[in-house]
């Protein structure tokens, strides 16, 4: 039969993915030389706690897993003579897929007969979260990896991710977003909008001044590019600011109606490690990236 | 004497004296402010400005007028600082081109050309207000040209140019009632007024100063001129010597035998001539020694300075040939900013170069033609922040043109952050990319909280000498005993409760503390607003307070 694998940078938590029937790949951060894997390391997220040590200064850094971790993850699952569709964060960001390709190889060599599907849902976070979730809908109500990828070639890139962050340093500390003019620090009141664009990469689109403005432009974004919005999920996202994402989830339901499914998460620590706290972001079903 | 012909160095004596009798009134000239803090700058804007001309004939003799005003006014326009730095910068660049090519002047030229510095003058400023220095010397100059006749001595030329400068400048509270409300008159003209005090009494005979009592310039570098130089060009010698009795008769002295027996020691570039019994010496030598001791048989030294013009020279050179180390860029944004915090606020939000506004000090506009080639690109966006460094800024752009210059009417730092954290530089249109700015610019309100100097009713507000007050464009809109009162009711009557953003830029007199606690009582007040605090370190003002 086949088996979904999903990672920790999807936002998924191990409710849900145990909801879907996901195994969950943890990716983990580091900080002050200290490495963590969520939900290894810990049971519960506690978003709060994290964010606030990034606000003391702490300054986290990513990792790739090993070949040997995804051999690991994935031995068993072959050996009991299953298959795998991994619906993984962007291969664009990271260098952890050549690990997860090596380690294939090795295990295609020993298990012949076994199939890997792998959907790059070319977004991290609440970008692939709405994927993995349609997926993991997809596979309950038994669909076939063929169906699945069949899907994912033209839905992937209709479900756009815009978000704005408070505070630089984590980006230019990561190096991961492009197109941010100047060399500013600490933003003082401005904010980037950033997006993930169809080639997996995050972009800077633009700035607004002042949180109410931010808030303003990611809804009018919805509205603008956004198509059968209201028959999929919208999920908005935060680095432990509550207020802000629940003015966005507010402001989300004022424009497009009450019976909007919408769906509120913490930004994982990983990923929250490049864009620091008081990030707020909207995934949405979209004519475009 | 000297009423027939007027000559360079009469000229240059005249502005000399000029600057002199200015510098002795700076503070009063700059106590001249319409507000009541204490960030008046007209006195030192228009002491360093003619200075900067004067500089440029120092160690030059036998210059004729033309020259000499053509030096002058050249200095004078890269040295201009403030906006009454720029107009008096283009009045002695109108009074060069009335001069140009002559070699002396009758009383007549000189006054033609003096009228002629209003004309140009008036071309500086976009729009002229009369009641400044504009109207001042341009009523003053019109009246003295029309008393002037054959007969006229420059003696009472420059008598009549004084009286009419005085009724003038007596009548510009009658023209501007921000002048009259601060029972000030104004400040530009009054300085004005001082300069040509000193012109008069170079015209009576007075010499100039020696140019060691002016303000102080920065030293030479010692560091160029090392154990393995050459004495290239010598010493600059210059001295005024009292003949004395007791070393032969006074009366008998003959100058062609001291300056014939100061070449044959090596002298060159002399010039000497004698005022009763006194002597004024200048004479280039690589042996000062010998001069000294040549001119020493005669008399005794009333002052005494010698100068490596090798220090002088090399100095010259790195002013302006310095290498540009940076790759040519299509943007770059240039600002002027005071205080550590302010300027690296506006480093951090992409500016390429920042402008020390100094304290109390407006950068002149060879700051600006510096940073404009410095920085290096095809479009430069500059941002003067204060209303009063706008002309300069405009006047550096006109004598530089290796970029295009854009600069951006922002009076505050405010509006200059509001613009340049907002700019997009990744259009290919520098005109989409300023209009952009422009509107940005729009949208924010800038106010100040300082310490007031004076006891007035202004706008409606008493204000206490002592107090806190809160301006906000141009306006007050509070007076307190409390700074962090003061600066909590100013940003709420500029409209901080429905602002997105608040910026609370603390001066260099206010410590983290206390702008926390203005912080807190805002961030409680108004609770839709984002208030960020910023340690500025800017002097005079407290706080700025930027609202968008």
């Amino acid at each position: 039969m086949l088996r979904l694998f999903t990672d920790t940078d999807t936002d998924i938590t191990p409710k849900m993915a145990e909801e879907y029937g996901y195994s969950l790949i943890s990716m983990p951060y580091s900080i002050d030389g200290k490495s963590v894997y969520p939900y290894v390391d810990f049971e519960e997220f506690d978003a709060h706690s994290f964010y606030d040590l990034l606000r003391g200064g702490a300054l986290p850094n990513t990792s790739a897993i090993s070949e040997e971790a995804y051999r690991q993850y994935f031995e068993p699952v072959f050996e009991a003579g299953d298959d795998i569709l991994y619906v993984h964060f962007s291969r664009a960001m990271t260098a952890t897929f050549d690990a997860m390709d090596r380690a294939l190889v090795s295990l295609k060599e020993k298990y012949p007969e076994r199939k890997f599907h792998e959907v790059d849902t070319k977004g991290i976070t609440i970008g692939s979260l709405n994927i993995v979730l349609e997926i993991g809908s997809m596979y309950k109500n038994g669909a076939t990896a063929e169906e699945i990828l069949d899907w994912a070639k033209d839905e992937v890139d209709r479900f756009a991710v815009y978000f704005f962050a408070d505070d630089l340093r984590f980006f230019k500390h990561s190096g991961r977003v492009s197109g941010l003019a100047g060399t500013m620090g600490t933003l003082l009141g401005v904010r980037p909008i950033i997006h993930m664009n169809s080639e997996g990469k995050m972009v800077s689109v633009g700035k607004e001044k002042g949180r109410a403005k931010a808030v303003e432009r990611l809804v009018s974004t919805v509205l603008e590019i956004g198509e059968d919005v209201k028959s999929h999920r919208v999920i908005v996202a935060h680095t432990d600011s509550p207020d802000i994402v629940s003015e966005l989830a507010d402001r989300l339901l004022e424009v497009l109606g009450a019976d909007l499914d919408i769906l509120t998460v913490d930004v994982n620590p990983t990923a929250g490690s490049h864009c620091g706290p008081n990030t707020v972001g909207v995934s949405f079903h979209a004519k475009h990236r | 004497m000297y009423d027939c012909r007027i000559d360079g160095e009469l000229f240059v004596n005249m502005i000399s004296l000029g600057a002199a009798t200015l510098e002795e009134h700076r503070v009063e000239v700059n106590d001249l402010n319409v507000f009541p803090i204490p960030d008046g700058d007209t006195g030192d804007n228009m002491c360093m400005t003619m200075e900067a001309g004067i500089a440029h004939v120092t160690g030059k003799t036998t210059l004729s007028i033309g020259e000499a005003a053509s030096l002058i006014s050249d200095g004078m326009l890269l040295g201009a600082r403030g906006n009454s730095g720029v107009i008096l910068s283009r009045i002695f660049a109108g009074i060069a081109k009335g001069l140009k090519e002559s070699d002396t002047a009758d009383v007549c030229s000189l006054a033609r050309a003096f009228r002629a510095g209003s004309d140009e003058a008036y071309l500086a400023v976009p729009v002229p207000v009369d009641g400044t220095i504009l109207s001042v010397y341009r009523d003053a100059t019109e009246y003295a040209l029309s008393r002037v006749t054959e007969e006229t001595t420059l003696s009472e030329y420059m008598n009549d140019l004084l009286t009419e400068l005085r009724e003038s400048l007596s009548r510009t509270p009658d023209l501007l009632d921000v002048l009259r409300e601060a029972g000030v008159v104004d400040s530009g003209g009054a300085g004005f007024v001082y300069i040509s005090e000193g012109m008069k009494r170079a015209v009576d005979g007075e010499s100039a100063v020696p140019a060691a009592s002016l303000r102080k310039e920065a030293g030479p570098d010692l560091s160029s001129f090392t154990e393995d130089s050459v004495l290239e060009f010598g010493y600059c010698t210059e001295f005024l010597l009292r003949l004395m009795r007791s070393k032969g008769d006074p009366a008998a002295f003959d100058i062609a035998v001291l300056i014939d027996r100061l070449e044959k020691a090596g002298g060159e570039s002399i010039v000497a001539f004698r005022d009763g019994t006194i002597v004024k010496v200048h004479v280039h030598t690589p042996r000062p020694g010998e001069v000294l001791s040549i001119a020493q048989e005669y008399g005794e030294f009333l002052t005494l300075k010698i100068e490596n013009m090798s220090l002088q020279h090399n100095n010259h050179i790195k002013e302006t040939e310095k290498p540009i180390n940076k790759p040519r860029k299509k943007y770059a944004i240039v600002s002027v900013a005071a205080g550590e915090g302010v300027k690296n606020l506006f480093s951090e939000l992409g500016c390429d170069a920042v402008i020390d506004g100094g304290r109390l000090m407006n950068p002149s506009a060879e700051d600006f033609v510096r940073a404009l080639r410095d920085v290096n690109a095809d479009t430069v966006f500059v941002f003067p922040n204060n209303s009063n460094v706008f002309l300069t800024a405009t006047q550096a752009a006109g004598l530089y043109d290796g970029c295009r210059a854009v600069i951006f009417p922002t009076k505050s730092v405010g509006e200059g952050y509001a613009a340049v954290s907002m700019m997009d530089l990744t259009g290919d249109d520098p005109e989409a990319i300023a209009d952009e700015v422009n509107e940005v610019i729009k949208t924010v309100k800038t106010g100040t909280v300082s310490l007031a100097s004076r006891d007035v009713e202004r706008d409606g507000v008493r204000i206490v000498s002592g107090h806190y007050i809160g301006f906000s464009d141009g306006i007050v809109l509070t007076d307190d005993a409390d700074r962090t009162a003061s600066a909590v009711t100013l940003s709420e009557k500029m409209g901080a409760a429905d602002s997105d953003i608040m910026l609370l830029i603390a001066g260099e007199g206010v410590t983290p503390d206390e702008a926390e606690a203005v912080r807190a009582i805002a961030a409680s007040r108004f609770p839709h607003t984002e208030v960020i605090v910023i340690d500025g370190g800017q002097p005079i003002y407290d706080y700025y307070i930027v609202l968008e």
